[in-house]
């Protein structure tokens, strides 16, 4: 016997070996399991071959209204014998007293039985008793029924319970249906005491439950910054709060240009930062902004603090600070941007940009470096466009090829920082700089048209993806 | 980045030569304009705001014509000498708006495409090197209209005349206040008494700088000569953006004639070219390319730039309009434009050096590691949220909130100081998934300090019918113990803590300092996220104790 069972069916066929025919709710009592458990392992039963359930039907037969009148009170041809025990009376006493009741009923059958005798005369009919009247068959059944309800097949006076079901509300038969469940020959002969002990239903459905990970766009981001130390970058890092010194000024926006305003770029409310640079950056700053831009220069817009627009705020600070003649480095991180929330703009994203700075540093160069990144991303149709960067000239934008969409998307932007923004910090070597926003790429990798799934944290997404 | 939409049919007019629609699409990238939609035949084109002669197509069929090679070097706009028109300039306008400039244009043709166009332009004008119609703005105006000369001066708030969209004769005043131009640039002019205007010789009011035309001026269909007038309140600015309008005009088919500027400081605009020298190795230097001089020449005149050899230099001349280029560096890329960046190799040169992860990388990969163990998925909230999760909903202070100005979210208006507010949220959010539900954050918090500090933080939620602080204590001591190798934790129960339920909450101290706290959420708090199961949480500071 290699077939397992379950807890549920091993009680009921206990049970049925010990008594072989039982109804549902008797197996109930005898197993002590809810009628559902037992109707779910009768089924389970029926379905290994164990068991059988024979459908029968039942009728029950008990009083009805005018029948409980009648134990109680007689039938109404016993109650018309009341009436006339004591001398015969005229139809129309009788009727009054006998009123809803039954009188033609009562009349008709007493006639029948023969206990009475009806004269006719000119005043109306009078009825007088004739013989004794003695106990009816139909009486007896009544009396047998009771309150109760019993089997038909109890009932041995076949013709009387006939001729009460003729009679209107006496009798009322109830048809009810029962399944009695049996053991199948297999089954009689399972013995428990043979089977394993503490074997289950292998092939039983189970929760499905969820490992806990990392963010997918964690991962996402995990993988780029490996592809950066692969191609020799080395991360630094940053605050996401800045100056607008380090975030415009230092990069040659100048101070009335419409991406400083407050509708594309979020500044923090009666934030300033008190000296953003040393003076001497602030002065160098300053006089290549009224030089190239011809304007006067403010360093109170420049203390204003921003959230960061770009990871470049980072690179440039590290680049004026450290001024390496050779570097490869990059920055990686959330940046801000006040925008309308859709399905494919945030408010915070992550950028991540890398810097070479040294020797190898053309414009070839740097699509070399962006070829072998999105190769190592799986990507290899790949175009380079030029582009706008205020801060950088020659600029370009890679086009990538998205197969779903059957169209060029861009993606990292790339080119060599302007010597207006490198000259007045101190930087003498030409600097390449290239990178982008990565949830577009982590769109790609999880087949997303809704850049928001990141940050809904919908755990169905989280646990499934 | 601004639009122009675009008519294959016309712009293959302009260009005048033989090419395919096609290959006008194909080109279009490598000016460095985005193609935005195409429907048939319109084209919408996303051109640099550092290009403002992209946005009409005569500027871009100019710029086509050259990348095509139908058409090469500077498109010369020659400016014919006159005495009739002349522009006075009063010196009241000094305070207000202190330059004007201008040209005429005669004999083009003007249908409503080109209307269009010119509008594109003027709005383009207007709110980037306009600066919003603060530093210049442009007005152009049908010249049949116009007694000469000009003059430009200023008038009171009470003057009245007929602007553009309007048949009644209004006061400045009413334009301001009362008009939908004057509301969103009426802020140009601050409060000063006086306002620039622009009247004629017959004292009519032609046109009410910066904000709007006399609607006697207006230009159409009929319209064959222009006046073309600039205001600015620095005379380069003023004339850069003269220059603009005087290439597409030029290009559009007018004749281009000298509008005089007499007065203090002004000047009649030239309109010159400039010269700059370029050294030939700097093609080799920053393109890694080597092209001999007459390849960089070559490639600079398909840029509608004109170049000649000096010796081992280059000249450039380079035409008015162009003020985008400011020296070397900006020549390259029009060298690298003309050459084709489709003809430019990419090449991989071996890096020297060996990258690396940052330390603070690495930290958080391993605190990530350590808490996944134990069962957390990670979440990502913004660091931008909402007063409502950070403090409304949780009870917490609010007292030291740092704001962002106008932001276009309401769910993005302060920045976080703690990571454990945005976890309840994200558990209120899953409601109808199976618990238990077990979320962590490492992310960056936000407090005032000189002017901001910037600290990470790991929080972590756990959210099922049976979960407890006992539970949590446990987890976050085996978090410290055996993955931060931290001992010297101290545990105190802390009372009062609106978002914790009392009795159920401690403070967490390392080495005697505060790094965070733990406890069950209150039931209050539950009610306002609508979550129906317990909650247990904690947040720890990781810099200083993990790292600095």
């Amino acid at each position: 016997m290699s077939q397992v069972l379950h807890d549920i069916e091993k009680k009921i066929i206990d049970s049925l070996q010990k008594k072989s025919e039982q109804t549902p709710e008797h197996l109930s009592e005898s197993t002590e399991l809810s009628i559902d458990q037992i109707r779910r392992g009768i089924e389970w039963l029926r379905l290994k071959e164990l068991a059988q359930v024979q459908e029968s039907s039942k009728v029950e037969i008990s009083l009805g209204q005018n029948g409980i009148d009648a134990l109680e009170n007689g039938l109404p041809e016993r109650k018309l014998m009341k009436l006339i025990q004591d001398g015969p009376k005229t139809f129309d006493e009788v009727r009054k007293s006998l009123s809803g009741v039954g009188f033609n009923a009562a009349i008709a059958n007493a006639k029948k039985n023969g206990w009475v005798t009806i004269d006719k005369s000119q005043s109306g009919s009078r009825i007088s008793i004739k013989e004794k009247p003695i106990e009816t068959p139909e009486e007896k059944l009544i009396l047998l029924i009771g309150v109760k309800s019993i089997p038909e097949e109890q009932i041995e006076n076949k013709l009387a319970l006939k001729f009460l079901l003729q009679r209107p509300d006496y009798i009322i038969q109830n048809t009810e249906k029962s399944k009695i469940v049996s053991l199948t020959e297999k089954a009689s002969h399972i013995d428990f005491t043979l089977s394993t002990t503490g074997a289950i239903d292998v092939e039983a459905d189970v929760p499905l439950v969820f490992a806990a990970r990392t963010h997918p766009l964690k991962d996402a981001i995990d993988e780029i910054r490996e592809i950066f130390i692969k191609l020799g970058f080395s991360e630094i890092q940053g605050n996401l709060t800045q100056s607008s010194f380090w975030n415009f000024d230092a990069l040659f926006t100048p101070q009335d240009h419409p991406a400083r305003e407050l509708q594309d770029t979020f500044y923090l409310e009666n934030m300033k930062s008190e000296k953003p640079a040393t003076s001497r950056q602030i002065k160098q700053v300053s006089a290549s902004h009224s030089q190239n831009w011809r304007y006067n220069w403010q360093l109170s817009e420049s203390q204003k603090m921003v959230l960061r627009t770009h990871t470049t705020s980072v690179t440039i600070k590290y680049l004026a600070e450290k001024k390496p003649d050779e570097a490869r480095i990059f920055s990686l991180g959330r940046v801000f941007r006040n925008e309308k929330v859709s399905y494919k703009h945030l408010v915070e994203f992550n950028q991540i940009e890398g810097i070479v700075i040294g020797n190898n540093t053309t414009l070839r160069d740097l699509m070399g470096i962006q070829k072998e990144f999105y190769k190592q991303l799986g990507i290899t149709k790949i175009k380079f466009w030029p582009t706008f960067f205020p801060y950088t000239e020659p600029s370009l934008q890679t086009m990538v090829y998205n197969e779903k969409l059957g169209k060029w998307v861009e993606l990292f932007g790339m080119g060599i920082f302007r010597p207006e923004v490198t000259k007045p910090l101190g930087i003498t070597k030409p600097v390449l700089a290239w990178g982008g926003g990565i949830e577009r790429i982590a769109m790609l990798k999880y087949a997303l048209d809704d850049v928001r799934e990141f940050y809904n944290n919908n755990l169905n997404w989280l646990r499934t993806v | 980045m601004p639009v122009v939409e675009l008519n294959l049919n016309r712009i293959k007019k302009l260009i005048s030569g033989s090419v395919t629609k096609k290959k006008i699409v194909d080109t279009l990238p490598f000016l460095g304009l985005d193609i935005e939609s195409q429907d048939g035949d319109k084209i919408r084109i996303e051109y640099s705001p550092n290009r403002p002669d992209y946005s009409t197509d005569f500027g871009i069929a100019l710029g086509l014509q050259g990348l095509l090679g139908i058409k090469k070097g500077i498109q010369k706009t020659n400016i014919k000498k006159n005495t009739k028109f002349e522009i006075k300039v009063d010196p009241s306008v000094h305070e207000i708006r202190p330059f004007v400039t201008g040209i005429i244009a005669r004999n083009g043709k003007i249908d409503d495409e080109t209307i269009k166009q010119l509008m594109n332009m003027q709005e383009d004008l207007h709110f980037g090197i306009g600066r919003k119609r603060k530093k210049s703005s442009i007005g152009l105006h049908d010249l049949e209209k116009i007694s000469f000369p000009l003059n430009y001066t200023t008038t009171t708030r009470e003057h009245s005349f007929v602007p553009l969209n309007s048949e009644s004769k209004i006061t400045i005043d009413q334009i301001l206040t009362e008009t939908e131009v004057g509301k969103n640039y009426g802020w140009v002019l601050g409060d000063s008494k006086n306002v620039p205007i622009i009247v004629d010789s017959e004292n009519n009011t032609i046109s009410f700088p910066p904000i709007i035309n006399s609607a006697v001026t207006t230009v159409t269909t009929k319209t064959k000569n222009m006046l073309v007038e600039v205001t600015s309140l620095d005379k380069d600015a003023a004339e850069d953006m003269l220059s603009v309008v005087t290439t597409i005009l030029g290009m559009a088919g007018f004749e281009i004639i000298q509008l005089i500027i007499s007065g203090k400081k002004n000047s009649t605009p030239k309109l010159n070219s400039r010269v700059i020298q370029y050294d030939v190795k700097f093609t080799e230097q920053i393109l890694g390319l080597n092209l001999n001089p007459s390849n960089i020449i070559s490639s600079l005149k398909k840029c509608r730039l004109d170049a000649i050899q000096k010796g081992k230099k280059i000249q450039c001349t380079i035409p008015r309009y162009r003020f985008d280029i400011l020296g070397p560096m900006d020549i390259v890329e029009e060298i690298a434009l003309g050459y084709g960046i489709e003809n430019l190799v990419p090449k991989l040169s071996p890096s020297q050096t060996l990258g690396e992860k940052s330390f603070l990388t690495k930290k958080l990969e391993a605190v990530s590691k350590i808490v996944v163990g134990f069962g957390f998925t990670e979440a990502l909230n913004s660091s931008l949220t909402s007063k409502k999760v950070l403090f409304d909903f949780t009870n917490r202070d609010s007292s030291q909130i740092i704001s962002v100005m106008d932001s276009k979210s309401q769910e993005h208006t302060i920045l976080r100081d703690s990571i454990l507010p945005g976890l309840i949220e994200n558990l209120s959010k899953n409601i109808h998934e199976s618990y238990p539900q077990k979320l962590f954050e490492v992310g960056t918090v936000f407090s005032k300090a000189d002017p901001i500090c910037e600290t990470i933080n790991l929080a972590g939620v756990m959210a099922y019918k049976e979960s407890n602080y006992s539970e949590m204590k446990s987890i976050l001591q085996s978090i410290l113990k055996t993955g931060f190798k931290i001992d010297s934790t101290t545990i105190t129960p802390k009372d009062n803590v609106a978002m914790f339920t009392n009795g159920r909450h401690s403070d967490i101290f390392v080495n005697e300092e505060l790094i965070g706290s733990i406890g069950e959420i209150s039931s209050d708090v539950l009610d306002n996220f609508k979550i129906r199961t317990s909650v247990v949480g904690f947040e720890i500071k990781l810099s200083g104790l993990i790292f600095d």
